[in-house]
């Protein structure tokens, strides 16, 4: 049976294929539409860049009326991301709308990467070197988008691609 | 006389007519009275069934709801949301009705 939150996500993967957004992407997990495995790519002209950061989302039946939980699995450091993943975003608690897909909330991510909020500081470390000592805040960061290209051990990612052009003879 | 007068120059206007009208097309236009033809909620046109109804088979039942700020919704959509808070997802503003209907 399938239930309107889950048409809804059918939706949204079906628009993020369509139209994916630039350094972002994700998919329902293989045998659950509800728990999606998502990747972030740190944004250009940031100390995240070159990072590729996976997230998971979960979403709940009463989607797209409550906004899903989204949380980090790579290692992150920022001031709006908790210890254990998960973000402090304004749309992704009183500021949700249903409006929101899984496109938005992902370039919504990628762009708290690019602008965090240290006034509402979820790591207070890295709220208080993003502040004061941007150059410490900066080595954490190259740190951990190291670390991110290394998080792959744990499951295996040996899909091969098969998206190699194709040369097309005679066109 | 007056009344002579202008009697006279409406027999005058009867027997000279400028010109005569021998066809005549009409063409009408349509559009939906809507700014957002899809229901932001659930991502399917207003004018068709949401994504709820169209499971439980209620396609009949599912209304268009518009608000004060001109957006629209399915009704049932809009519905299940102001639960949750009482303002228009597209624009914030405050939702108040402003008619259901199809």
């Amino acid at each position: 049976m399938t239930t309107p939150a889950r048409r809804r996500l059918m939706r949204d993967f079906k628009r993020l294929q369509e139209d994916p957004p630039a350094g972002v992407s994700g998919a329902p997990s293989d045998n659950n539409i509800m728990l999606w495995n998502a990747v972030i790519f740190g944004p250009h002209d940031t100390p995240f860049e070159d990072g590729t950061f996976k997230l998971t989302i979960e979403f709940t039946e009463e989607y797209p009326n409550k906004p899903p939980t989204v949380r980090f699995i790579s290692k992150m450091f920022h001031p709006n991301v908790y210890a254990d993943g998960s973000i402090c975003l304004d749309i992704l608690q009183n500021r949700w709308s249903p409006t929101y897909d899984v496109s938005a909330i992902l370039t919504s991510i990628q762009s708290l990467l690019h602008d965090p909020n240290p006034n509402s500081p979820a790591n207070y470390e890295a709220a208080q070197l993003y502040r004061e000592t941007r150059r410490e805040y900066e080595k954490k960061v190259a740190a951990i988008v190291q670390e991110s290209w290394n998080d792959d051990d744990d499951d295996d990612d040996d899909e091969g691609e098969e998206d190699e052009e194709e040369s097309k003879a005679g066109s | 006389m007056e009344t002579d007068q202008t009697e006279r120059d409406a027999a005058h206007n009867k027997t000279e007519k400028m010109f005569t009208l021998k066809k005549w097309n009409l063409v009408a236009m349509w559009s939906w009275d809507v700014e957002c033809d899809t229901c932001a909620i659930c991502r399917v046109q207003v004018m068709d069934a949401c994504l709820q109804c169209q499971s439980e088979n209620k396609q009949d039942d599912c209304v268009v709801v518009w608000g004060e700020c001109n957006h629209s919704f399915h009704n049932c959509c809009m519905s299940l949301w102001v639960k949750q808070s009482n303002r228009c997802p597209l624009c914030q503003q405050e939702w108040v009705v402003q008619r259901t209907g199809k």
